[in-house]
């Protein structure tokens, strides 16, 4: 509470209570929180939004795949409420957290930080966080990472960006999934990518497949990792 | 968010003895992704059976306002009108040099104020001594 000011008339008094709370501000606070804790221990975190099947979760694995020998990697696994791609991505022989949000459609600062308390920080250098799938909500809520990778695929049509512009420009790096698809689909990825940068200019982009592998150098450059 | 919205108002409102919660007054930013409408709906059921009941709520829409670290612009978040894009679609870009810019206004979502009635202690009210 910052200011209150009283009025009083007959038997009622009205207050007026200014307490400028910023609802948003309690989740930026706590990401905030989480970067530092995360920094302290030289562990670098990247987390992973993207609609349901753009391939979140084989990107991840991919990404595991080709750093593991690089870093000890932890992932922690938004799910509402299954432990299904846990399980896939725990087969490359890293420590997999589910976090099951339940009904929520996104991670947020909060439940991020107690994931946090639940591994050694003192084992790792790179947490994955992969977001729940969802092109909207996650990108509302910051969770302390480096960097955020929205990932799209061409299978989604070709309006993703322009539909959805505020979630691109939370985000640090782009991935083009499915690329193997685009023409299938008719998609231009070069059109979405100056889509992409006309809306979050510094946005860097990766075009990937992520069954194959191809592009996920260039996605490991992007995150300079 | 709306209960979230709804939870710490009761909080404050509890806090100060409040009989009534009259008005709520939000800021909402044009750059998150909260719509006014269904802010306004959740917050019409959440409120049921609370001293939020009847309660107004005030939205303030907030414009989105970016600063341009190269250039220093502050302004307006431009709005890229491409006939090719069918829709106008915001950017981050700067009008005046093309840089990067950031958000600097737009992505609040607070409590601005809120108006409570109290109930008047009545000072004649002692029953020790009269």
């Amino acid at each position: 509470m910052t200011n209150t000011k009283e009025v009083v008339k007959g038997e009622e008094v009205t207050l007026t209570i200014e307490p400028g709370m910023n609802i948003l501000e309690v989740n930026r606070q706590l990401a905030e929180k989480n970067r530092e804790l995360l920094r302290k221990h030289k562990v670098k975190a990247i987390d992973i939004m993207g609609s349901i099947g753009a391939g979140k979760t084989s990107l991840i694995e991919q990404l595991v795949q080709k750093l593991k020998p690089k870093y000890r990697i932890a992932v922690f696994k938004g799910d509402l409420t299954t432990t299904i791609d846990a399980e896939h991505i725990g087969r490359h022989g890293v420590q997999v957290l589910t976090i099951n949000t339940g009904r929520e459609c996104h991670l947020d600062a909060n439940v991020v930080s107690r994931a946090v308390e639940r591994i050694s920080l003192q084992d790792i250098d790179l947490l994955i966080i992969e977001n729940v799938g969802n092109l909207i909500c996650p990108a509302e809520f910051p969770l302390g990472t480096d960097k955020r990778v929205v990932v799209v695929s061409v299978t989604e049509g070709p309006y993703m960006i322009l539909k959805h512009p505020f979630t691109f420009m939370t985000a640090d790096v782009m991935v083009i999934n499915k690329k193997d698809l685009a023409e299938i689909m008719k998609i231009d990825t070069d059109q979405l990518e100056r889509q992409a940068k006309d809306v979050k200019p510094e946005l860097k982009v990766a075009v990937t497949n992520a069954l194959t592998g191809d592009g996920v150098e260039e996605l490991i450059k992007a995150l300079e990792l | 968010m709306a209960t979230q919205i709804v939870e710490n108002v009761l909080e404050e409102a509890k806090r100060h003895d409040a009989k009534k919660v009259a008005e709520v007054h939000l800021v909402i930013g044009k750059m998150t992704f909260l719509g006014v409408d269904q802010v306004r709906f959740s917050y019409g059921i959440l409120v049921k059976d609370t001293i939020m009941e009847d309660s107004k709520l005030i939205i303030k829409e907030q414009d989105g306002v970016i600063e341009c670290p190269s250039c220093g612009f502050k302004g307006a978040v431009p709005i890229e009108d491409d006939p090719a894009y069918h829709v106008p679609v915001p950017s981050l870009r700067c009008p005046k040099c093309g840089e990067a810019a950031k958000i600097v206004e737009g992505k609040e979502c607070t409590i601005e104020s809120i108006r409570i009635l109290k109930q008047q202690e009545d000072k004649n009210d002692c029953k020790r001594c009269c």
